[in-house]
């Protein structure tokens, strides 16, 4: 282990898509001196930057599964998680935020806040990370920190102040003026790696006092001690950091540095505020669920004598077996350990123990409270915790969202069949949003994610990583079936061909329910014996799985049984399974039921030029413009549009807005199909069982 | 239909039957008060009756966060929602969320040659048929007669109307002998409706200072209920 508890940071880094993450991760590599040389991404050089470590991330320019890496900065050791900036793989965002002690928001000193920043912005917050923001790309051209840092307050309601304003800016951009030191930096040598502290430039000196004044007035927010300091003119650069370190960790205050990552300035200074002002493990509560004492909550202590808990966050197949990237939150773990598995229930072995580092690891004995690392060769899901034996502990779980769109796909030649089953289940065991299964009718294999996008990468990485080609059908929509009123039924299931008969009887009512489900016994005297009710809500949940509208699976709806009758002889839990089915098709159609799409949440972000052909695609998509927020020349339009017309919006939008324009969209919720959709739906429903009938 | 219903029971209509020159395409009309007093709430008013009665309308805003805007929005329709009983509560705000566009114009000093484009790109390619517009927040203490006149011709060509609000600001008095605000004087020939917001013994009543040609300080028989700031006849 590098350092004690108190010298060590899990860090991640999050943001909107192109906003230089990957880039910057690049230069802490490089400061830290775990790589000799810089790639840019999307390099010429034939190699892509070094944490986007797949061939398909190199190729694409964008980062898509999160590779942890560890540096040493000023004698603190720094767990780097690089997390995806695209909402398709969100997931893998949350999941690492789960794990992380702090992160580095980065923001564009152009483009400032983004949709996808306020979403990552939403996840920090979730999972209560305290963050420090860095407002990178300052040599572009229309670089305003000052104005992202307004954002920062006003669009994501932090408390920001800067801690730093620039030498310059765009093509000028030279170095920084420290607001705390009240010192001007120069990043010196062929990839800045001579920091130079020089005297604030005196025409820079009006521009620093004013907005060291702000931070004050910020940070004396936070701290009495500064406050006083403050009216007597006493303040010290020690009392400032501790301030801003106590407001960060509490999550009252982001503090706001900046530079450029790609022009190498800035990074050492971001570095120096990661280990000033974000906590070690030690700051941060972590709990566990005891689940020998019905689920109690339990603060764990990141004390590495104490019995080990950590929380298996990411698995990765690799060519030497399983991967398993691990946090541990309690005690330790060293190679030859025995482990339990509190989900599976199994005990195992700790083999080999490495630190990630990219795409190469490096092996070590062991390691301790608050360390992120992997293990090879153990079997366990995503999410699962590990405890030492005697221990019985699970974190709590991370939040899942269910997929809203499926993909029909077929190998193209029967033989790489086997390969195609490996790498389905190797991504859905790494991935719990992307999900596969069987279509018992068509017998297709359907693959199910959270967008288009997400659907493509696997589709691809099957090509790459397993040789398979694949035939795809077209992206189908996640629909659903629900009622809009109440029905009653009375349904009597009776069978009599010879021996023991069948006989049940349900009486009652389905109505529309805010949740998914509900079943309600009310039921007085026995009419139905108890050991059958369980029978009765087996016979409607399997009603709910395909609707008789589209066979789409129905939501929303309640059922409450109020009467029914029994045979001593002939009644079984099968007959009042039947039952329960026959008076679900009884009522189902009197409940008159509509077929429901998954409307997504869609943000354009485009010049303002285009904010009209942007107003007239979504128009045409059966989309709502809920408001477009004009900002300079940019315009940020959200919108609400059905998932079905969003299928190969981003080739339009690019070729409509000469490629300035994009877009990011998630799930917002299910509502009515229009009357005409629904019917061609039920046609086609209708068709499809016709030709099953003739087969 | 309920809507129907609602909106000719809407203050509003009272409201727009005690102008005498009417209201309609190519007007422009002002809510003045001191700030805190009522006048979002009179907009948002104003387009909900519009969208009561399913005619479009786009929300233009200078100042307030876009969901601070919808709140206004969501708090007032349920308020007359609960008021009037409405039956098909969902489907009518589903019809009013898919009829309403918010424009939000966050810089300072944004142009209003600017703001028009957009209202134009909302109206034109958008295919977005408004002709209600409110204007919420426009900073009429900066020199505006030209925004003015802008506005008014594209009212004019594109047969819209407009509704602002002024907020009032600085020691008082704040308005002239006949009631008119004294920021709003130098742009009288642009602006057709004016009316001013008083607090009164505890209630919000409601001023007609200019009806198109004519200066009156005619106080209308509607007030705002300081408690829900639904406007309410008198």
């Amino acid at each position: 282990m590098n350092g004690t508890l108190q010298r060590m940071r899990n860090i991640g880094i999050s943001a909107h898509i192109d906003s230089g993450k990957t880039t910057l991760t690049e230069r802490i590599l490089y400061y830290c001196k775990k790589i000799h040389r810089i790639h840019e991404v999307k390099g010429k050089e034939g190699g892509g930057a070094t944490m986007d470590y797949m061939e398909l991330e190199r190729e694409r320019g964008i980062t898509i599964t999160s590779a942890t890496t560890n540096v040493t900065w000023n004698e603190h050791s720094i767990n780097i998680i690089d997390t995806p900036g695209h909402v398709d793989f969100t997931i893998e965002v949350e999941r690492s935020l789960r794990v992380l002690d702090g992160a580095i928001l980065v923001l564009c000193s152009v483009g400032g806040v983004q949709s996808q920043t306020l979403t990552v912005d939403k996840q920090l917050k979730r999972y209560n990370v305290p963050a420090i923001a860095f407002i990178n790309k300052l040599d572009r051209i229309g670089a305003n920190p000052f104005k992202v840092k307004d954002q920062i307050n006003d669009k994501l309601g932090r408390r920001a102040a800067l801690l730093q304003v620039p030498v310059g800016l765009e093509d000028k951009f030279q170095g920084l003026v420290d607001l705390i030191r009240m010192k001007a930096f120069y990043f010196d040598g062929p990839n800045g790696e001579i920091v130079r502290e020089e005297e604030i430039p005196p025409e820079l000196e009006d521009l620093a006092w004013q907005y060291r004044e702000e931070l004050l007035d910020t940070v004396s927010l936070l701290s009495d001690e500064v406050t006083e300091a403050i009216l007597e003119d006493r303040v010290t650069e020690e009392m400032l950091w501790k301030a801003i370190r106590k407001g960060t960790i509490n999550r009252e205050f982001t503090p706001v540095l900046m530079g450029s990552a790609y022009r190498n300035k800035g990074v050492q200074l971001l570095l120096d505020a990661v280990v000033n002002y974000l906590p070690n493990p030690s700051e941060v509560e972590n709990i566990a669920l005891d689940l020998d004492q019905e689920e109690k909550a339990v603060i764990l202590k990141a004390d590495p004598s104490l019995p080990c808990v950590a929380y298996a966050f990411k698995l990765e197949e690799g060519p030497y077996g399983q991967l398993t990237y691990i946090r541990i939150y309690q005690g330790s773990l060293r190679k030859g350990d025995e482990l339990y598995n509190t989900r599976s229930r199994q005990k195992f072995k700790v083999g080999r123990v490495v630190r990630m580092h990219a795409d190469h690891m490096e092996d070590i004995e062991g390691t301790g409270a608050g360390d992120i690392a992997a293990l090879f060769g153990v079997d366990c899901a995503s999410g699962d915790t590990i405890c030492s034996p005697g221990l019985n502990y699970a974190m709590t779980s991370i939040y899942v969202p269910e997929p809203v769109i499926s993909l029909a796909i077929e190998p193209s030649d029967k033989l790489s069949a086997d390969r195609l089953a490996r790498a389905l289940n190797r991504f859905a065991k790494e991935d719990p949003t992307f999900r596969v299964y069987i279509d018992p009718e068509s017998k297709q294999t359907i693959i199910q994610g959270m967008g288009e996008l997400h659907l493509d990468v696997y589709v691809e990485r099957m090509k790459r990583e397993y040789r398979v080609e694949v035939v795809t059908g077209r992206p189908q929509v996640a629909y659903r079936e629900a009622i809009t009123a109440r029905a009653d039924f009375d349904y009597t299931h009776k069978k009599q061909t010879g021996g023991a008969g069948q006989f049940g009887r349900v009486i009652g009512y389905i109505e529309p329910f805010d949740g998914q489900y509900e079943f309600v016994n009310e039921i007085k005297g026995g009419h139905i014996p108890r050991e059958f009710i369980p029978s009765c809500d087996k016979g409607f949940q399997a009603m709910l799985k395909k609707g008789q509208l589209i066979g789409s699976p129905i939501i929303g709806l309640r059922v409450v049984l109020t009467d029914g009758q029994y045979h001593p002889v002939d009644s079984s839990d099968i007959a009042f399974q039947m039952a329960a089915q026959g008076a679900f098709k009884q009522a189902y159609k009197k409940a008159r039921p509509q077929i429901l799409e998954p409307i997504m949440k869609v943000v354009v972000e485009t010049p303002s030029e285009f904010s009209g052909n942007v107003f007239g695609s979504l128009n045409q998509r059966r989309g709502i413009i809920v408001s477009s927020v004009e900002d300079g020349t940019y315009s940020r339009i959200e919108a609400e549009v059905p998932l079905s017309e969003m299928f190969g919006y981003s080739t339009v939008l690019r070729s409509m807005t000469q490629g300035q324009a994009e877009f990011t969209m998630e799930f917002l919720r299910y509502a009515r199909l229009p009357a005409s959709l629904a019917e061609q739906l039920m046609e086609e429903q209708r068709a499809k069982l016709e030709a099953e009938e003739k087969k | 239909m309920v809507k129907k219903i609602l909106s000719a029971r809407s203050p509003i209509k009272t409201l727009e039957k005690n102008l005498k020159g009417g209201y309609g395409p190519g007007h422009l009309g002002v809510f003045a008060s001191r700030k805190g007093v009522g006048k979002t709430a009179c907009l948002v008013q104003i387009a909900l009756d519009r969208l009561f009665e399913e005619k479009p309308v786009i929300h233009v805003s200078y100042a307030s966060r876009v969901d601070y805007i919808i709140s206004w929005y969501e708090e007032l329709f349920k308020k007359l929602a609960g008021l009037e009983n409405l039956r098909s509560e969902m489907e009518i705000h589903d019809r009013i969320v898919r009829n309403r566009v918010i424009l939000n114009f966050r810089q300072e000093g944004m142009k209003t040659e600017q703001v028009l484009k957009s209202i134009e790109a909302l109206l034109g390619p958008g295919h977005f048929s408004a002709r209600t517009i409110i204007v919420d927040g426009f900073n009429f203490y900066l020199p505006c007669a030209g925004d003015l006149a802008l506005f008014k011709k594209f009212a004019a060509d594109r047969q819209l109307e407009f509704w602002f609000s002024c907020s009032l600001r600085g020691d008082d008095p704040l308005f002239d002998d006949q009631g008119l605000p004294f920021v709003l004087k130098d742009y009288l020939s642009s602006l057709d409706i004016i009316i001013t917001l008083e607090h009164d013994d505890g209630r919000v009543r409601l001023n007609l200072v200019k009806d198109h040609d004519q200066i009156s300080n005619k106080k209308l028989r509607l007030e705002l209920d300081p408690q829900t700031l639904l406007l309410t006849r008198i």
